[in-house]
């Protein structure tokens, strides 16, 4: 496992993002709750770009599983254990990162 | 016991077993403290007239018992004098008037504890990957805090 103090997200370079000279990695997406019913499964692995913004992380994940797009204004992201908005931020993702998706939460 | 051990201590468990309050409440316990706050959150048996059969919970675990930490470590920096600091979530099926969550601190005096039990209850709520579905007798509902931290504020 890295160590926790090794910087993952660097600041954006010139590169667009989702073009990164079409580098893609292997992560593991986990889905719970209703996520996990709607696409029918709790986790797999996907082939991803290495760059790209969370929204279009979003839009990867939902071309696999069409039916998850329902709850896109609902769900967060939480990307090695870190929240991510779905939106502009940039992903520099690596092989066998963890990308889950997270529904609102209701824990307590 | 012996006080140089008595170091100040997190205890986080999320299990599918049924959570004690006397464990939990142990726990914290400490020499020096003068007080031990608890929360107890229970199963409630309706929603908007609804008849509910039981609880379900699930948990994105690793990052949940993470989240949790630093609830503690937040806890530590606002209410230093707070000693230990005891969170015990139940997973799976939670049957109605049972504890879903248990919470416990120790401090000297009752005012730092009371405060931190009551930060830690609401930050859980707002922050920590656990979700629960209500079950009633004909459908069910995924539940969503109201505190969850990104509620309405993505469009």
């Amino acid at each position: 496992r890295r160590s926790p103090g090794r910087r993952r997200r660097r600041e954006a370079e010139a590169v667009p993002a989702g073009h990164g000279g079409s580098m893609r990695c292997q992560v593991t997406v986990l889905y719970f709750a209703r996520s996990a019913e709607l696409a029918g499964l709790r986790s797999e692995s996907v082939s991803v770009p290495q760059r790209l913004t969370s929204l279009q992380l979003w839009e990867e994940i939902v071309k696999i599983h069409p039916r998850l797009a329902v709850i896109r204004d609902q769900v967060i992201f939480a990307v090695q254990q870190e929240y991510v908005l779905l939106g502009d931020q940039l992903l520099v993702l690596q092989t066998g990162d963890e990308v889950a998706i997270i529904p609102p939460i209701s824990g307590g | 016991m012996d006080e140089s051990e008595d170091v100040p201590k997190d205890f986080i468990k999320l299990k599918s077993e049924k959570l004690s309050v006397d464990e939990v409440s142990e726990l914290v316990i400490s020499p020096n403290c003068g007080a031990v706050s608890l929360f107890i959150g229970t199963t409630r048996n309706n929603f908007e007239g609804k008849k509910v059969i039981h609880l379900e919970y699930e948990a994105y675990t690793s990052m949940a018992e993470m989240e949790i930490k630093k609830i503690c470590r937040d806890i530590r920096q606002k209410w230093p004098s707070v000693k230990h600091i005891a969170m015990h979530h139940r997973l799976g099926v939670v049957p109605i008037t049972e504890a879903s969550v248990i919470i416990a601190v120790s401090s000297p005096h009752r005012t730092e504890s009371l405060e931190a039990v009551m930060y830690c209850i609401n930050t859980l709520k707002a922050f920590v990957p656990i979700w629960k579905k209500e079950i009633y007798e004909d459908e069910y509902s995924w539940k969503e805090n109201k505190e969850c931290f990104w509620a309405n504020s993505e469009k």
